[in-house]
């Protein structure tokens, strides 16, 4: 097999319009989960970051790439998936993009601050800048977490947390007094 | 240091449980899968829809925190990963363990569940905040990682302890439990065998015992605060002369209740895949 044959764009695009098992409204190259695309020893190798550790998703979204590079990308061979703990996976990873659809899905996006104001993120916090452009980059992780949540349905900003434990561990359950709707959030992490 | 067999049923399938690597993975691993299992008791029966879904979500975040860090004994990329990290999780012996006996107590009533909850989540943060200066790239990602996750927990746990030291009946009954939980938190920091070594390596880069002072720092100010210091335990700095469960000496809460339930269907059907 020649290497360099193989078009590492379309691994990269394949892998990144694998829709998320969970939230098929976004993608992983939404959510900001492929990091890297290469060729080693003759195999491509997929680079993704995990999100929230406790997402019973993952295992499902590697076997998901595996078979959508697979089908799309011409010449392929092996295939390896890699799991990396480094760069940190973030919300401040999804794009604009992703932003849109979870609103589009019911679920308000990762804006506006971090969970407990108290504590103070690890001085060398290894999360790498958002690679897609017009991506949110201006949340402060340590804002209060009520801080600009709208409404996904009515934009409203007059809305309580009810839990923030919801559905799936990146989802809070929340409720606007405006429209009288329930709705998620999802977690900024 | 750890001469037990392995059992047979999965003794080919796990790694070397004696590296420095291993034997810190093995006591935050192990105490993060224990707290899992015995938060899910609440699943179905809390006292209320959110107090569900709050302890609910907690024992999977801590199921697959476990999960996670077993994965960095293992070839992530082999493709028996799952099955190797599963065997770490359910295919050792009880005193293979090295999670503290606090995590495996039952879970009581409602308000010693908080108490525990309470005294290990800060804990964890403590430990999750100096592993993120770990020599170990793998280990300072992922305790960066589940240092932002764990966040919710302990901002539920701090709701708690606010809510419930607020009122008088609360601030009694936690009270109390917080007097029957916080001696056995202090062995939470029981130092990890052969933990010079690790410390030298820089795994872990601060050792058990200042953990311990870190620990005690918050917690004391917290119950200062609420007025509750006379629950704190006369003894705060056990000399840790007899082995706890981190040298996997464990009470009957484990090696007779939670490790005979949670590995049955591992040991019924050695290999068995979700």
């Amino acid at each position: 097999m020649s290497t360099l044959a193989i078009d590492l764009d379309a691994v990269r695009n394949a892998a990144g319009s694998v829709a998320d098992p969970e939230l098929p409204v976004v993608t992983l190259g939404m959510l900001g989960m492929v990091h890297d695309v290469k060729v080693e020893d003759g195999r491509v190798v997929i680079e993704l970051l995990p999100t929230f550790s406790g997402c019973p998703a993952t295992d499902i979204m590697g076997l998901d790439v595996r078979a959508a590079v697979g089908d799309q990308v011409e010449g392929i061979g092996e295939i390896g998936i890699r799991w990396l703990f480094q760069p940190v996976w973030s919300t401040d990873r999804i794009t604009a993009e992703g932003h849109d659809q979870l609103r589009s899905f019911g679920i308000a996006p990762p804006t506006g601050g971090g969970p407990v104001s108290t504590l103070e993120r690890p001085n060398h916090a290894r999360s790498l800048p958002v690679a897609g452009a017009g991506a949110p980059t201006d949340r402060d992780p340590d804002a209060p977490p009520t801080a600009d949540v709208r409404c996904p349905y009515c934009d409203s900003q007059d809305a309580t947390e009810d839990s923030p434990f919801g559905p799936t561990p990146c989802r809070a359950a929340w409720y606007c007094q405006s429209c009288s709707q329930p709705f998620e959030r999802f977690k900024p992490l | 240091m750890t001469t037990t067999q392995s059992p047979a049923w999965s003794a080919e399938l796990l790694p070397d449980l004696t590296t420095p690597l291993a034997r810190l993975v093995l006591a935050i691993g192990d105490d993060e899968l224990i707290s899992g299992h015995r938060a899910q008791h609440w699943t179905g029966v809390a006292p209320s829809l959110e107090q569900d879904m709050a302890f609910s979500t907690i024992a999977q975040d801590e199921v697959n925190h476990a999960d996670t860090w077993y994965s960095l004994l293992v070839d992530r990329e082999a493709e028996d990963a799952r099955l190797r990290i599963d065997s770490l999780g359910l295919g050792r012996l009880p005193e293979q363990y090295r999670h503290a006996v606090l995590c495996e107590r039952p879970p009581g009533d409602f308000v010693w569940t908080l108490a525990r909850h309470w005294a290990y989540d800060h804990a964890d943060v403590v430990r999750l905040g100096a592993l993120a200066d770990s020599s170990h790239d793998d280990v300072a990602g992922l305790a960066t990682k589940l240092l932002r996750e764990e966040r919710y927990h302990l901002l539920h746990a701090d709701q708690w302890f606010d809510r419930l030291t607020g009122m008088d009946r609360g601030r009694a009954e936690f009270g109390a439990a917080l007097r029957d939980v916080l001696p056995q938190a202090l062995w939470l920091f029981e130092p990890i065998e052969g933990e010079d070594e690790i410390v030298a390596e820089g795994l872990l880069p601060t050792a058990s015992t200042d953990l311990r002072e870190r620990w005690l720092e918050g917690v004391e100010a917290a119950l200062r605060g609420a007025d509750l210091a006379e629950v704190l335990p006369s003894q705060l700095r056990p000399t840790y002369d007899e082995p706890g469960g981190r040298r996997g000496v464990h009470s009957e809460d484990f090696t007779l209740d939670v490790w005979p339930e949670m590995t049955a269907l591992h040991r019924a059907h050695p290999g068995a895949q979700w």
